[in-house]
This record gives structure tokens, C-alpha cells and sequence, in this order.
């Protein structure tokens, strides 16, 4: 079985789900609305205007995480995933062309969304924002939209381990927006290397710990890698 | 080569053994009645044979080969396994695109099997507005997408309507007639003998028949001739004199057994025995299941499970 076909299918279900373009729409939305509070309210020492700018991200890859969650849980309802078994026998292509519909549209509303982002947050910012240079713009840019597809394809590997949509979202969302918070404020070399923060440094302009904008994008890239190689295996060892 | 071939399948869940030990063929040109109480095994069996879940030990082949070796499979094998595999908020006819698409079958063939399916005025319809019956046949229908040689269908009839049920009755037996295998799991007797040339009957994961229906029945039930008479004191000396034994029952008929219908008619009529109503009444599957399970001592454990 060729893999274009497999993705072909997999794409359809994801298009012919209000709910999931819905999903979609939300991202740069979401991003943009929290950058533009964020970039009005730049008291503070150590005030970075491309975080700034891309501060949003911290919201918007939530509605990535659901996107992914979502994409993946439908298929452990009613008896779903037999069907596309059935359809589709070889279960690592079948999980691979699952993550790539999930992975395409993700990147490309998340570059969307990095410049509606960039421009809404530098419009607000105003002088402020004169110090970016081309290059951390379109590092920001691109960081984004490479970080919110990494952590959909996170949320998508997870669920497929977990099995579940209600599972998944209860330990990634308060892990996010509560524990990242507050285990980054104690802030140690341990805590940089959680996925959504060494991911963000490519969002700032400077960075102080051990890992460069892209370094930090790798080691969230790995730990995206882990989530999809348990969830693949998963789904290829288990009864469907 | 599109026969379904079962070899001493064993499936184990835990300390449970679902299917346990059981050979059996299921071959083109004829509808094969799978019957079986629920927890028989014969869902299970039924993902066995798709690859979908991993058996213990033993085999199961379509067309000599396992099932997780066909390229695309949907072309070959088409299976209804649970009218809620369809996505609710999905359109009836996304869902059968997203599945012809994985095993490249044009979508002419989407909208082929909505409109045999009866289902064309829905086909754009989410299916969460769907009744039972609808959702059925859209499961009907994805199992028809490829135009498969084997079809194996997992209590098709759940939900239908009368009209339904008439309308799978006579799918089936198309499908056989056009040389196709086709392998029908039910709980329910009469629907099942409306339609099944053929039966393997499973209990508690073991196979307990794989048999001609016909021979099942004649096997099991005697044929009896049945009879209403204004007098029954004329009707039993007539019976008595040629060595029948006529039995009365409680509706007010007799039936006599291990006699043809037009011996015992000649032989009323000579006798000038009134007669009300005479029939030939054949065996049903019912009684011929029902039969066999009061011999498998473990169906009537009282534990059974469901």
C-alpha cells in the first residue's frame, strides 16, 4: 500500500470536521489576541520584544494540542479505529499518514499565524518593536509555527498511548499553563528542558540558558519523536 | 480463492478464552449463518480474521492469505463490524470518501453504494442524524465500497426496520448468487434462517456445527404433520389402526410425528374422520438451535456470561 493514498484519507477526515477546522481557526486568533494584551503591557527589566510579540504562542498551541488530541481520539470512539484498520492494515503507515494530516495544515496556519501575530504584535508595541531585525522576525515566524506543529504531533502521539481525549488534554493542558509556569519561575537548567520551554526560546529575542533557539527546538522535536514512536507503537501492538 | 479459512483459532483475553480451538471454512456462492448467543466469540473471531486483534494461537486466512497482506484490503473484503464507527459529526458521504480514498476507490463508488444502500437523500446529512437503522446501512455500505469478493457482516440486521430487514434479506442472497462469500453474524434464528444456506453455529468460544442449514435442521427436528378435527375420539382409533401415535396439545391440535402429510390425509379421509385443517409442519432453526444448545451442558450453566 502506497502512503499518498493513506494521507489522502486521513486528510478527508480532517477536513470534513467542523470542529477540527474550527480548531484551526482558533490558533492564530488565540495567539494573536493574547500577544496584542501582552505587547500593551511591557513594564519590566527584562522586557524581550519578540516574546513580546509571540507570547500568544503560550495560548495558541492550545488549540493546537486540542486540533491534535482531537484528530487522533476520534479514532478510539464506537469502534473507529477497527474500521480504519480494516481499510488500512499496516499500522505504522497508517499512524504516519494520521500525523502528517495532522502536521500540514498545523504548519501552515501556524506560519498564518506568525505573521498576523507579528504584525498585530508589533502594531501594538510601536517604538518598541523597532528593535527587532529581520532575522529575529522571520526566526520568530518560523519558530512558531514549527512549535505549535511540534506540539500538536506531542498531544497527537499521546493520545494515541492514552487512548483518550479527556486524558491527554488533563495532563498537557494544566501541565502548560500551571506546572511549566511555576516550575519555570523556580527556573533551573531540569525545567529548560521541558518540551514547551525549550521550544519557546526560538520566540525570544535573547536567551540565557544552555540551548540557542533552535537547540531548543530540537529537544522539543525529541521529545515529539518520543510521544509518536509510544503512540505508533501502541497502536501497532494493542488489539484494535 | 476468496474463501475465509479459520484454523484452530485460539483467542485469549486474560485468563478468558474467547474463541477457543475452532476450524472452520466459509465458502463462495452461499450465505453462512453465524449463530451464536452474545459472547459466543463470534465478534471476536470476526477481528481475528481482519487482523485486528492478535490470536493466541492458530490461523485465519482470506483467500489463503492473512489479512494484513492484502493490498488494499476494502477491494477484497468488506466488513460491517459497528454501526458507531462512523463519526457523528461527519457526513454520511465523507465518511465512506475518507474510506474509499485509503484503498483508491473512486468516489463514484461512494456514491454507488449510498444510493443501494437507500441512503441517497442522506448521503450529505451528518450522521449523528442518523437513526440506528441509517447508521446500519451507511456500515452496509462501507462494506460494499470495494466491491468485495468477501463480505462479513457482524448482526447486519440490529436496528432495521421491517422493511430493512426485508431489504438485507435479499441483499444477501444477491450477493451469494453473484458468487460471492458472505459470512452473516446473528443472535436471532428465524432472521438468520431467512437468509443462510449454510451455519456455523459457535457457543462459549467453541464451534459446536458447520453444516448445510438444511441438514442442521433435519438433524435435529422431526418433521410432524399437524391437525385440527371436530372429533378426536374418531381421529385417534383411525391413527391408532395404522401405528401412529397421535399427541393432543393444549391449542386444541394434535400433531403426529415420523408421518407424511399425504399418508395421514388418505388415511383420515378412508376414515371419514372430520377434518379441519391439515398441514405439514417442517422443523424451524429455532427448535433445531435450541436443541443443540440443551445438549451443551455449559450453555445452561446459570453463570453464562453475556
Amino acid at each position: 500500500m502506497a502512503f499518498a493514498p493513506v494521507f489522502h484519507s486521513e486528510w478527508i477526515k480532517i477536513r470534513s470536521l467542523r470542529s477540527q477546522l474550527a480548531s484551526l481557526a482558533t490558533i492564530p486568533a488565540v495567539t494573536a489576541l493574547f500577544s496584542a494584551l501582552s505587547s500593551s503591557d511591557t513594564g519590566g527589566d527584562d522586557f524581550d520584544p519578540l516574546f513580546a510579540v509571540f507570547f500568544g504562542a503560550s495560548f495558541g498551541q492550545i488549540a493546537a494540542i486540542a486540533f491534535g488530541t482531537a484528530a487522533v481520539s476520534a479514532e478510539f470512539q464506537g469502534g473507529a479505529l477497527r474500521l480504519s484498520l480494516a481499510a488500512v492494515p499496516r499500522r505504522g503507515r497508517w499512524f504516519a499518514a494520521k500525523a502528517t494530516a495532522i502536521a500540514v495544515p498545523v504548519l501552515a496556519v501556524g506560519l498564518v499565524t506568525g505573521v498576523v501575530t507579528l504584525l498585530v504584535g508589533k502594531a501594538v508595541l510601536g517604538a518598541k518593536a523597532d528593535a527587532l531585525g529581520w532575522a529575529e522576525q522571520v526566526r520568530g515566524v518560523v519558530g512558531c509555527a514549527v512549535y505549535l506543529t511540534l506540539m500538536a504531533l506531542f498531544a497527537a502521539g499521546l493520545t494515541a498511548l492514552l487512548r483518550s481525549s479527556a486524558a491527554t488534554l488533563g495532563i498537557l493542558i494544566p501541565f502548560l499553563l500551571i506546572v511549566s509556569f511555576v516550575i519555570g519561575d523556580m527556573s533551573n537548567n531540569i525545567a529548560d528542558l521541558l518540551p514547551d520551554r525549550a521550544g519557546q526560546v526560538v520566540l525570544h529575542a535573547t536567551w540565557d540558558g544552555a540551548m540557542g533557539p533552535w537547540t531548543g527546538l530540537a529537544v522539543t522535536a525529541l521529545w515529539t519523536a518520543a510521544a509518536l514512536a509510544a503512540g505508533a507503537l501502541s497502536v501497532r501492538r494493542r488489539d484494535a | 480463492m476468496t474463501s475465509i479459512d479459520v484454523r484452530d483459532l485460539t483467542k485469549e483475553y486474560g485468563t478468558r478464552r474467547a474463541v477457543d480451538h475452532v476450524t472452520f471454512g466459509v465458502r463462495p456462492g452461499k450465505v453462512t449463518g453465524f449463530l451464536g448467543p452474545n459472547g459466543a466469540g463470534k465478534s471476536t473471531t470476526m477481528r481475528l480474521v481482519l487482523g485486528l486483534d492478535r490470536p493466541t494461537s492458530g490461523t485465519a486466512t482470506v483467500g489463503g492469505r492473512p489479512y494484513a497482506e492484502l493490498t488494499e484490503p476494502l477491494r477484497h473484503v468488506g466488513a460491517l463490524l459497528d454501526a458507531q464507527a462512523a463519526h457523528g459529526s461527519r457526513t454520511g458521504r465523507d465518511h465512506l470518501r475518507a474510506l474509499a480514498a485509503s484503498n483508491r476507490i473512486p468516489v463514484a463508488r461512494a456514491d454507488a453504494v449510498l444510493e443501494e444502500t437507500g441512503l441517497a437523500s442522506v448521503a450529505r446529512h451528518r450522521v449523528k442524524a442518523y437513526s440506528l437503522g441509517m447508521r446500519q446501512r451507511l456500515g452496509i455500505a462501507g462494506a460494499l465500497l470495494g466491491d468485495p469478493e468477501v463480505i462479513l457482516l457482524d448482526e447486519p440486521s440490529n436496528g432495521l426496520d421491517p422493511e430493512g430487514i426485508v431489504w438485507i434479506r435479499e441483499l444477501l442472497r444477491r450477493l451469494a448468487a453473484e458468487g460471492r462469500t458472505v459470512l452473516v453474524s446473528s443472535h436471532l434464528m428465524n432472521e438468520t434462517a431467512s437468509f443462510a444456506d449454510h451455519l456455523v453455529v459457535l457457543g462459549r468460544g467453541r464451534l459446536l456445527a458447520d453444516t448445510p442449514m438444511r441438514d442442521f435442521i433435519d438433524a435435529r427436528v422431526q418433521p410432524h404433520v399437524r391437525i385440527r378435527t371436530t372429533d378426536a375420539g374418531a381421529l385417534k382409533a383411525a391413527l391408532a389402526g395404522h401405528g401412529h401415535d397421535a399427541v393432543e396439545h393444549e391449542e386444541g391440535h394434535w400433531t403426529v410425528t415420523h408421518a407424511r402429510v399425504d399418508e395421514i390425509g388418505a388415511l383420515l379421509s378412508a376414515a371419514g374422520v372430520p377434518i379441519l385443517e391439515l398441514a405439514s409442519a417442517e422443523g424451524t432453526l429455532e427448535q433445531a438451535y435450541l436443541d443443540l444448545t440443551a445438549t451443551e451442558t455449559e450453555f445452561t450453566a446459570p453463570n453464562q456470561e453475556a
